[in-house]
């Protein structure tokens, strides 16, 4: 837990490349693939027998559900389409963890995004153009989400309340605020069940060509690059990176710290709103009861299979999207409940939180 | 019946299956492990508890089976923070996600079976008392048994020796090594206990309250009893309080419907979560004060601005 | 430090990787199975699947509403050896709904049916997408000219509720009947009223207090609502959730009587049983599916709002067997009702018809007409409870 009073340098800066030996770097990624190949074996093994207590073949349900995912002409789109909030939502977690901050709070800041770009979306898309409504709905979902986190940065940095518990709080009461919101004020009909108007076509998100993806993807990958370099290359990312490290020893050398920590849970919740607002204008297109849920909870275990790096990020989401696609295969194919393929997905992540790293590093 | 003992007793009723998961976690979290998994514990309870109702006719068996399920699969979370210092949220979700699955797998051919469930017993004079009565004694034997398992854990954790040892893993874990003793085996055992009750409280709600099971039925529950936890600063016997008054939260809604009053339920729903936020504001340092030093840690990555 | 940069840029290429082969993989399987989507703009839509996809909200042995669907999709798989049987439980009514239609269809699926009220959104989206696809909705109403690949389906849920209102408005004690709903839809509105107005045609004191759960199964919110309606002295409940067993549970617990609905669940109130409207799809699925399988589906009466009832002969809600508590005169009251609905004067809602501040919404002697009652957004006289919830 103690940790080291040097200011560490970027994880990734060029300085210690030509330190260790190639030999040794050779061996160490090996046996880092090594450990992810075992869990991921490990993982499937294990939901190979439990699946078969009711009577499944595993192999079969995993040819099933391979090519179930990959090999339909629609699947491809079915995982971008599904990966774009995920990302984001991974994001809202990397951001504030490179502070040595914990956002649990993206399942609300996501919902709390569409609420407001559903806001700006009812008020205006009757009146305005539909390009510009998009463009103000983005606008409303990145306000939303980092004022939903700016609650929990000012219960940090005014009263000294940890983030950790206070983004986990303000999920539940961004969950009633949606509930609240389509049961009456915004409802689009008393005898109907509730839900939202339908966002204008004209703002709702174009789809790239005629493949039926939408630009949600473009727009997850354009935020994971450029946090990417933001945290690598800029200053700032420096000194997020210096304050997550040791904030005493950050605070010694003067750095701004409160504003810091701040900007990292503010962009955070921009970043999980933008989930939102893509959950929305190109999926859901009304909020409804269930809007959004899990979006956050798995963009936070997304970011901790990445281990809070944007790059590897893409990946997470791509494949935890992956596995929601696959859940209708189980169903569909094997006769198993689609909720099943829960089992796979948390056996992979607890492989992974569990036997991939070395003992001993940081909780 | 007057609306007042109408929302009372449906908050005890209602806030039990809450009340033994909250109980719980404050056992894990004054060890110093937050469980997120807890709704999963209760999941997993629900299910296990409705299973075993099912097969032998004797629901006592089941609300074992369904506290040694929550146990099991809390277990799952203890190995990953305790043995492999996993991050315990993200752990805590993992859980969840693995009970929401089992669950699903192993529970789908019961929801259409019947049990013998728990059935209301009037306790022998408390239960005529005026307005105590019908709250607190015209209920399931589970919640008969909350009344002393409650207080028992608080004893057990603050007057015996045992107690002693979780607070101080939870407090100040270094002591515990210097005297010898094993500071995972004691976390891992606090883990598990919460586990344990979290699965008693999901049996509550499907053998003694709903008497069904359903896919995903706990329903948010465990989060709720994770917050109550903060919201209760870490005393079992402030979590009764909170748990009814989340129990009566989710009762009022249906009590006022069924008087012809129109009103927006959310708006009730939301109040506890409020009301802990503010507290924690308003209350600010003392109310993390009171949370155990090790648990702070967990929260904390990096120290707070002075 | 640094191997986890060589790592990252390992991932990142892996990730670049699986999505070029996914998509020549996608590419390849499009290419390869031309027959499939060409073959199905020559004939009509709905013809030429090789199979029928059911999809559902809830589980499928919920004692209620998925259970009918998945029944009678059964009997659907046993008239036509041919045509594969996918059915889909515990969908959501919201977007991956779609996907999950789309699977259906991937897998050779040219009928699908969207059995929620709530699957309506996805159900249109998947039509819209598919021309060859037909999509038929179980309970909804579409707005203005259907699709031509699309329908709804029903029956008036409200004629035997009606019906079961009279075996209530006979037994009760208190005079306070309950009903656990889930939302104000038009065909619970038109269930509870009825409900209503048939236990006042036999009981005029009789009132109903309404209890919503917003949500088709939350057993724990059931369980609320039903411990207040008896609370409040209730002694006869019903109510209209896809689930039914919580509250029947309670309701027997409680020595009160149950009026079922969906499904005959007589077994779990054996001493409180008294009637039930009981779904039976098999025939009208059966036709539904010969009608699209015939290529006769566009312009067809299912590519419509399809309503039958009393009056049309096939209704395919039934009234369940009556409990042992039920008295002889009670079952000729309700034999005598149930032909009376079934001729040009008979109807739950023949005017004049109050709503709940007096005012008259039916004008004597007037009958409304299946697409009325399908609209209706008021609660009648006698009923305790308020529409905003």
């Amino acid at each position: 837990m103690s940790a080291p009073v040097i200011v560490k340098p970027p994880e990734d800066s060029p300085s210690d490349r030509a330190v260790a030996p190639r030999q040794a770097q050779a061996l160490r990624i090996g046996a880092g693939v090594l450990r992810w190949v075992l869990a991921i074996l490990g993982a499937m093994v294990i939901f190979s027998i439990l699946i078969s207590f009711q009577g499944a073949n595993p192999l079969e349900v995993f040819v099933d559900m391979w090519a179930s995912t990959f090999q339909r002409p629609r699947s491809l789109t079915e995982i971008l389409i599904r990966m774009a909030p995920i990302t984001l939502a991974a994001l809202a977690v990397v951001l504030p963890a490179r502070a040595g901050m914990m956002n649990v709070g993206g399942e609300g800041q996501v919902i709390v995004g569409a609420v407001g770009a559903a806001g700006v979306g009812l008020a205006f898309d009757q009146t305005l153009p539909g390009g510009l409504v998009m463009v103000l709905m983005a606008g409303g979902a990145v306000v939303a989400g980092a004022a939903w986190a700016g609650i929990a940065a000012l219960l940090r940095l005014v009263f000294n309340v940890n983030e950790a518990v206070t983004t986990l709080l303000l999920n539940f009461v961004a969950l009633d605020l949606l509930l609240f919101l389509i049961y009456q004020p915004w409802r689009e009909s008393p005898t109907a069940q509730p839900s939202s108007r339908e966002v204008a076509v004209g703002a709702q998100l174009p789809t790239l060509g005629s493949t039926g993806v939408t630009i949600g993807i473009v727009v997850a990958l354009v935020a994971t690059l450029a946090l990417g370099w933001a945290l690598a290359r800029t200053r700032w990312g420096f000194k997020l990176g210096v304050v997550g490290g040791n904030a005493e020893a950050a605070r010694r050398a003067a750095l701004p710290v409160t504003a810091l920590l701040l900007s990292a849970l503010l962009v955070g919740g921009a970043l999980a709103g933008l989930a939102g607002w893509i959950e929305l204008s190109a999926v859901e297109l009304k909020l409804r009861p269930g809007f959004g849920m899990q979006i956050g909870y798995i963009g936070f275990l997304a970011s901790w299979l990445a281990r809070h790096r944007p790059l590897p990020v893409l990946i997470a989401a791509f494949v935890l999207a992956a596995l929601s696609v696959a859940a209708d295969s189980l169903q569909l194919d094997s006769g198993l409940p689609a909720a099943t393929i829960n089992i796979l997905t948390s056996l992979l992540l607890i492989a992974v939180l569990g036997w991939t790293t070395m003992k001993g590093r940081k909780p | 019946m007057s609306i007042v003992v109408d929302v009372l007793s449906g908050g005890v009723r209602g806030g039990t299956s809450i009340l033994y998961a909250g109980v719980g976690e404050t056992v894990s979290e004054r060890a110093g492990v937050i469980n997120l998994g807890t709704e999963g514990a209760m999941l997993a309870g629900a299910l296990s508890a409705y299973m075993v109702a099912s097969h032998t006719g004797n629901p006592w068996a089941g609300a074992l089976a369904g506290a040694a399920a929550g146990g099991a699969i809390s277990s799952v979370h203890a190995v990953l923070v305790v043995k492999r210092k996993a991050n315990q949220f993200a752990s805590g979700l993992a859980v969840l996600f693995l009970s929401l699955g089992l669950t699903s797998l192993f529970g789908s051919s019961y929801v259409g079976k019947t049990i013998t469930p728990f059935t209301v017993w009037e306790v022998p004079l408390l239960g005529d008392l005026p307005f105590i009565g019908p709250i607190l004694f015209q209920q399931d034997p589970l919640v008969y048994l909350s009344y002393l398992v409650v207080p028992l854990v608080w004893y057990v954790l603050f007057r015996t020796r045992a107690g002693l040892l979780v607070r101080t893993a939870g407090a100040r874990s270094e002591a515990l090594t210097v005297h010898g003793y094993s500071v995972a085996r004691i976390r891992m055992g606090a883990v598990i206990t919460g586990g344990f009750l979290a699965g008693l409280g999901g049996a509550h709600l499907s053998i003694a309250y709903t008497n069904s099971w359903f896919e995903n039925m706990v329903a948010g529950r465990g989060f709720i009893a994770v917050a109550l936890v903060i919201f209760a600063s870490w005393s079992p016997l402030k979590v009764f309080g909170g748990a009814y008054l989340f129990g009566a939260a989710l009762s009022l809604g249906p009590a006022l419907q069924a008087r012809g009053f129109e009103i927006n339920q959310f708006a009730l729903h939301v109040i506890p979560f409020v009301l802990t936020l503010v507290v924690l504001a308003v209350l600010g340092r003392r109310t993390i004060s009171a949370a155990p030093a090790e648990l702070k840690r967990v929260f904390e990555n990096a120290p707070v601005d002075p | 430090m640094h191997h986890r940069t060589v790592k990252a840029a390992l991932a990142a290429t892996a990730l670049a990787a699986v999505l070029a082969l996914s998509a020549c993989t996608a590419a390849g399987t499009a290419t390869a199975t031309p027959d499939a989507s060409s073959a199905a703009t020559e004939g009509a839509p709905g013809t030429g699947g090789s199979a029928v996809g059911f999809i559902m909200v809830g589980p499928r042995d919920d004692f209620g509403y998925n259970q009918a669907v998945y029944e009678a999709a059964q009997v659907v798989g046993e008239s036509y050896p041919d045509l594969e049987i996918l059915t889909a439980e515990n969908v959501p009514e919201d977007d991956t709904a779609v996907a999950t239609m789309e699977q259906m269809i991937d897998r050779g699926a040219k009928v699908i049916f969207a059995t929620s009220y709530g699957h309506l959104d996805a159900a249109t989206k998947v039509a819209a997408a598919h021309p060859d696809v037909v999509v038929v909705q179980q309970g909804n109403t579409i707005e203005g000219a259907p699709l031509a690949n699309m329908g709804t389906y029903f029956g008036t849920v409200y004629e035997p509720m009606y019906l079961a209102g009279i075996a209530a408005g006979e037994a009760t004690e208190s005079n306070k009947l309950g009903y656990v709903y889930a939302f104000p839809i038009p065909q619970t509105i038109a269930n509870i009223n009825a409900f209503q107005r048939g236990a006042a045609s036999v009981n005029p004191d009789v009132e109903t207090v309404t209890v919503s759960t917003s949500s088709w199964c939350d057993p724990g919110a059931q369980k609320d609502a039903a411990s207040s309606l008896l609370s409040q002295g209730v002694d006869v409940i019903t109510q209209h959730q896809d689930c039914t067993k919580t509250v029947i549970d309670a309701t027997e617990a409680a020595g009160a009587f149950t009026v079922g609905y969906h499904a005959d669940a007589s077994e779990l109130a054996p001493q409180g049983w008294l009637t039930g409207a009981v779904w039976d799809w098999a025939p009208l699925y059966g036709q539904i599916v010969d009608n699209i399988t015939a290529g006769e589906f566009v312009g067809g009466p299912f590519n419509a709002n399809y309503r039958v009832g009393y009056k049309t002969g096939t209704n395919p809600f039934v009234l369940a067997d009556f409990g042992t508590s039920v008295s002889e005169d009670t079952k000729a009251a309700i034999a005598e009702a149930q032909a009376w609905l079934g001729t040009e004067d008979g109807s739950p809602f023949v005017g004049p018809v109050l709503d709940q501040d007096g005012a008259t919404v039916v004008p004597d002697g007037v009958i409304p007409t299946y697409d009325e009652v399908d609209g209706m957004n008021y609660f009648v006289d006698g009923v305790i409870g308020s529409l905003a919830n």
